[in-house]
């Protein structure tokens, strides 16, 4: 009898192992301690024996049936932590699925880069509409009345407003510096303020001219500012935007606005300036004028020329993107075209 | 502007240790940019003086010959004609009908570029066999050396004749010819605003300022000493009149007999060659140097054409003048003119006319240097389109005593060029001398501007440089208030020189530039920028848009796209119809657009938005694309800046299109209903909401079934913006309450506009909406809920209903007793005792299964107790509850 109990566990033993699935396992578990069982038959046999052997073989026997309880159950677990298993070959290159996918327009995001950086400086975010009249865009800035840009067909006058004079003649802005006119006849001095926004020029078009371009301008009024500062504020805005150290010069330039004025230059990032074909091999870029507000711009906002100085600059934003993500034609800006646009999410 | 160095050096003398590069670097910094440095010998490299010993027939060829030819070789290596050794001559193939022994030529040697015939690229030229006979090279014609200009010929076979020069044979052409010369390419953007440097001397003179070197003087003519020697009859006769002094503020005629049509010397045609312009005659070319020395320009008449005196006055309306470049002119009264007795001979500063030019046949001249009023001659010049040397110059504003220096220099020439020439007439008419400007400057504030300290001598040494004139210690009679107003002493008194007084420099910020620039702009310090805090920085207003488009590109996934405000017409017609574009329809319109059909600015960002789907959609079939910007409409002028200011009405607006296939329409629908929905709550504003009122309200763009309109939602009514507080979808319950204004609309671009923008088998779900409409909350106004105690249980459930049946009416039924809070206050009213707590859409369905004119629709139940766990009868009994009080008023029925 006690050989065969070891005979039965020997089998169920091997019975278990080879369980691979749970309904196999079931199989086997009613195989071994289901009613009609091996283990139930066994112990069937036990009235028959020795009255002597039957409390050990008792014993024995059910011992065995938790035996086969215990390793059915570490079976089951092993059968179910295998299925849930992941398999080895699952293909860790499929790409990821990508996130919900929109964009802002580069020349936005280069906007708002700017806007951040001038925020962590105190500067004020303005905002002029497009449509201006000559009396902001050219009378304010000390265009002097025959300057050629008013008479030009550079600009883009409205019809019907286009032969007034002063503030009754309407046009698309040519240039931003009007508004820092409207912001400081608004406000307090001292004044530290950007205003991004649209331009127009009537030209032509072609891969580095546009009809209506993106520009940003800052400017600084207080009693006490030299041009130095203002270089100061050029470099330390580049050198966040490009996320590099880049050389900064001023050098002369004349803009009716400014006095002294600059032309304001950056060093090629492209050679690094050793010179090179985009930077028609000079190592530096003109990206914007500049300079201190001339005293006739400063008395139409209502201040004293004598007492207030300041900084301007004006920033090219397509060029500066251009720059930045190395594009080659102005008109993809406008261009409305995803495949473009996309490459910017 | 093209500026010779050599020419330069008439005037300055550079030190040694200035490089080119340096001196084109300060010269950009300081004065003009420097955009190019052109080293003209370069174009000659390896070409070099030879001597034709021998001339022989080529064997082989009739046209040409083999010459013997010696270049300088020397057989010690040197090229050096003086070198001791034995020569070496080259054996050189030519087809010049000129050649001849003891010519000397111009040898391009093998590895020098040359054009054949003149024509095309550079080819580089090699050791070559040419029928046979080897050829070191080639003798040169004009053209194939690029010097045509300067040795014409009228037989294309014709080599350039060098045997003039005094040159041996083996010396470096470019040295020969005195070629041998930098090019300095400034843009004349960076001139516009200084008429003092469109010639050499001017330059010249900025490069003596930033290095200190000293400028040679150019004095005047001397008319006394001159005129003295002209009969006093001759005197008398010859009269310059002045009708319009305003126009002309001066005009120095002078008349000169004896002269003969040569050709200059070499040497000058050779000058404004290099600086590009191309030699003509003696007296043209004067005219043409002496402005590009001084920048003066002049001009020669014929004195025997000319009838009697010279008159400049403005001309008659329509009169006649014949150009010197055969352009026929018909003048107005506002172009000035020199005339003589009879008619115009010249337009004033822009140029010459036809009758009264040099020709060969001239004997007597009469040179005018004068002074013309800039805007005058820039309106003249712009009106026919004329472009000149003489009117570049002139519109920038030139000083009417440059012309001193400029006759001084053209005398100069005249005798040297006509030694047997006799004056025979001067008339210098200058009714308005020119006002040097005065300028007071004080030197702290001089100082405070440039951000450093900075003597008086220093400062006295920088201006006079440019031609200042500075004084301190004011106390000179005629500047005596100056002085009484400065007690301290302070005040510096600084005289601008004449060719800085045309409006180029007259208020003391000039002086900061003139003295910062002198001293070297990176001479200064960097300066730190100080501030002082006040407020933090809070601009709702401007923040509102950033917020929109970050919204919508971030959370929408919508591509923001950037368009011209200028749109074209059949989009405007195609979706606004084309009474739009008749009417106008308050669009404001461009006096000079970029295109016909392009006039109208946009006053909707919608057509601009349709043109940018149809280019997309032919390349990609499902997008969504937005754009922010302003709108423009041709009413409700005013402004808050300026009384004598009025502009048009103009809005911050955003559009935005959804696009799939055609038979996606309800879920381009849902996505782009979703995205204004939730607008509110991601971008911080007043909840807005969507409805469709009366079918008057239907844009023309619109589909007649999909199309909303969007309005700010009444604030009195909807307090503490509740609508989305326990996270259910309840927003819709907003649409029984009364709306604000419309500010936008929501729609599905109809068929037929779809058509007019060239669009086909897309659904386009179009939205605008207007920015400055929406109100920015202050601040955060969601606030917290308790998360609840015992569990939610969603209950999905699906309903059959009449096709007709709308979800806003399935929502509100079932919520009818809804539970609105959760934990915080107790349940009230209709709410008692019900245990819903959410009923929210799952999908709508029509197709297989579903019998026509019939929808399934899967609405989820949030369910659910403040006081305990629900048991799963509670749970089955409100669901229950629920459908049937939805099947019995809307006649639903559960599916199975």
């Amino acid at each position: 009898m006690k050989e065969k109990l070891e005979q039965i566990f020997a089998d169920g033993q091997a019975r278990i192992e080879n369980a691979l699935s749970a309904s196999a396992l079931a199989d086997v578990k009613a195989y071994l301690l289901g009613k009609q069982g091996a283990i139930t038959e066994a112990l069937k046999e036990i009235p028959k024996l020795d009255a002597s052997l039957r409390a050990e073989i008792g014993r024995a026997a059910n011992d065995l049936k938790n035996k086969f309880t215990e390793l059915i159950d570490a079976k089951r677990e092993e059968i179910s932590l295998k299925a849930a298993e992941i398999p080895s070959d699952f293909d860790l290159t499929i790409p990821g699925a990508p996130p919900v996918s929109g964009a802002l327009h580069p020349i936005t995001q280069m906007c708002y880069d700017l806007n951040d950086t001038f925020r962590s400086m105190g500067f004020e975010i303005f905002e002029e509409s497009d449509i201006t009249s000559e009396l902001y865009a050219f009378d304010n800035l000390n265009f002097p009345p025959d300057h050629p840009a008013r008479e030009s067909m550079d600009t883009y006058w409205i019809a019907g407003h286009e032969h007034g004079r002063g503030g009754e003649r309407l046009c698309l802005r040519p240039h931003l510096t009007g508004a820092s006119v409207r912001y400081m006849q608004t406000r307090k001095p001292p004044y530290r303020f950007v205003y991004p926004g649209r331009a127009y020029r009537n030209e032509a078009t072609d891969a580095r001219h546009e009809r209506a371009f993106f520009q940003y301008e800052a400017l600084i009024v207080d009693r006490d500012f030299t041009f130095s500062s203002g270089k100061v504020m050029i470099k330390s805005i580049l050198s966040k935007i490009f996320g590099r150290d880049v050389p900064v010069r001023m050098r002369i330039g004349f803009f009716p606005f400014v006095e002294p004025g600059f032309e304001i230059d950056m060093g090629c990032l492209v050679c690094g300036g050793a010179g090179c074909s985009v930077c028609k091999h000079v190592g530096w870029i003109e990206i914007m004028p500049g300079g201190t507000p001339h005293p006739n711009v400063l008395r139409a906002a209502g201040l004293d020329p004598d007492e207030y100085t300041g900084f301007y600059v004006n920033i090219g934003l397509d060029r500066l993107t251009m720059m930045r993500c190395e594009i080659d034609d102005v008109r993809l800006f406008r261009g409305g075209d995803l495949r473009f646009l996309r490459q910017f999410c | 502007m093209k500026i010779s160095l050599n020419w330069i050096k008439d005037y300055i003398t550079l030190p040694q240790d200035i490089t080119l590069s340096k001196l084109a670097y300060d010269l950009t910094m300081s004065t003009v940019e420097v955009e190019e440095i052109h080293d003209l010998s370069l174009q000659f490299e390896d070409m070099a003086v030879g001597v034709v010993r021998e001339v022989l027939p080529h064997p082989d060829a009739d046209k040409l010959v083999v010459c013997t030819v010696d270049v300088g070789d020397r057989d010690g290596g040197g090229t050096d004609a003086c070198d001791a050794g034995e020569a070496i001559l080259r054996q050189i193939v030519c087809g010049g009908i000129n050649v001849a022994e003891g010519m000397k030529v111009a040898v391009a040697r093998p590895g020098s570029k040359v054009r054949w015939h003149g024509e095309g690229d550079l080819v580089e030229l090699k050791k070559v066999k040419v029928r046979g006979v080897e050829s070191y090279g080639m003798i040169c014609s004009s053209s194939e050396i690029g010097l045509f200009d300067l040795f014409p010929y009228t037989d294309e076979a014709t080599i350039m004749d060098i045997s003039e020069f005094e040159a041996n044979a083996g010396t470096p052409l470019a040295k020969a010819l005195g070629l041998d010369d930098i090019i300095l390419e400034i843009d004349n953007k960076s001139l516009t605003n200084r008429p003092d440097l469109w010639g050499h001397y001017g330059i010249a003179r900025e490069i003596s300022a930033i290095y200190g070197l000293e400028l040679k003087e150019i004095s005047p003519y001397d008319a006394r000493a001159k005129t003295d020697l002209i009969p006093k009859s001759n005197r008398e006769a010859f009269q310059i009149t002045i009708a319009d002094p305003e126009l002309c503020p001066r005009y120095i005629g002078i008349r000169i007999e004896g002269i003969s049509i040569n050709p200059a010397p070499f040497h000058i045609q050779s000058r404004i060659w290099r600086v590009g312009m191309r030699p003509i005659n003696a007296i043209v070319d004067i005219t043409n140097y002496v402005m590009l020395a001084t920048g003066q320009p002049t001009h020669a008449f014929d004195a025997d054409i000319v009838s009697g005196n010279i008159n400049i006055r403005r001309a008659k309306d329509k009169e006649d003048l014949l150009l010197l470049d055969k352009t026929k002119l018909s003048l107005t009264p506002d172009d000035l003119v020199i005339a003589d007795e009879k008619e115009a001979i010249a337009l004033a500063g822009v140029m010459g006319g036809e009758k009264d030019s040099i020709l060969q046949s001239t004997k007597n001249v009469i040179l005018e240097v004068a002074n013309f009023n800039a805007l005058s001659v820039r309106r003249t010049s712009m009106r026919f389109d004329v472009r000149t040397g003489a009117a570049t110059r002139f519109e920038k504003g030139i000083d009417p005593e440059r012309a001193d220096i400029a006759l001084s220099v053209a005398m100069d020439m005249f005798s040297a060029f006509f030694p047997n020439m006799e004056v025979t007439g001067y008339h210098d008419n200058y009714p308005n001398k020119l006002q040097q400007k005065e300028i007071f400057v004080s030197h702290s504030w001089l100082e405070k501007r440039l951000g450093m300290k900075m003597s008086r001598d220093y400062i006295t040494r920088l201006l006079e440089r440019l031609g200042f004139e500075v004084s301190f210690d004011l106390n000179v009679p005629d500047c005596a208030n100056a002085a009484a107003a400065d007690p301290g002493g302070d005040l510096m008194r600084v005289l601008t020189p004449t060719w800085r007084s045309t409006g180029d420099v007259g208020i003391p910020d000039d002086i900061v530039e003139e003295v910062a620039r002198i001293h070297g702009l990176e001479n200064f310090e960097p300066a730190p920028i100080v501030t002082a805090f006040s407020r933090a920085i809070n601009q709702p207003e401007i923040e509102i848009d950033r917020k929109i488009r970050e919204y919508l590109a971030f959370r929408c996934g919508m591509n923001e796209i950037y368009s011209y405000p200028w749109v074209a017409d059949e989009y405007i017609s195609a979706v606004f119809g084309s009474e739009a574009l008749i009417s106008g329809a308050d669009m404001l319109k461009m006096s000079s657009p970029p295109a016909p059909n392009e006039r109208f600015l946009r006053s909707s960002l919608l057509p601009g938005l349709c043109k940018a789907v149809s280019d997309n959609l032919r390349f990609i079939g499902e997008f969504a694309i937005f754009e922010s910007a302003q709108v423009f409409f041709d009413r409700d002028y005013s402004s808050v800046y300026d009384k004598r200011e009025s502009l048009p009405l103009q809005r911050r607006h955003v559009a935005g299109a959804f696009v799939a296939e055609r038979d996606k329409y309800g879920d381009v629908f849902r996505r782009a209903k979703g995205a204004i929905e939730a607008m509110s709550r991601n971008i911080h504003i007043e909840p807005i909401i969507l409805r469709q009122c009366d079918s008057s309200a239907k844009p023309f763009w619109a589909d007649d079934t999909i199309w909303q309109t969007i309005t700010t939602s009444d604030p009195a009514s909807n307090p503490t913006n509740n609508a989305v507080k326990d996270g259910g979808d309840l927003a819709a319950d907003n649409a029984n309450i009364s709306g604000g204004s419309a500010i936008g609309m929501l729609g599905l671009l109809s068929q037929k506009a779809a058509q007019g923008c060239g669009i086909k088998n897309a659904a386009v779900l179009l939205f605008e909406l207007d920015i400055d409409a929406l109100s920015p909350l202050l601040s955060r106004t969601n606030t917290f809920s308790h998360i609840p105690e015992y569990p939610m249980t969603e209950y999905d459930v699906s309903l059959l209903f009449d096709s007709s049946v709308k979800w806003e009416d399935i929502h509100n039924t079932a919520c009818a007793n809804r539970s609105s809070h959760m934990g915080k206050s107790a349940p009230q009213g209709s709410g008692q005792g019900s245990n819903l707590r959410g009923v929210s859409f799952v999908e709508e369905y029509k197709g297989k299964q579903i019998p026509d004119g019939k929808k399934s629709v899967t609405i989820r139940l949030l369910i659910g107790s403040p006081k305990k766990t629900l048991t799963s009868e509670e749970i089955e009994s409100q669901a229950g509850a629920t459908v049937k009080r939805l099947c019995k008023a809307l006649g639903g029925e559960l599916r199975a």
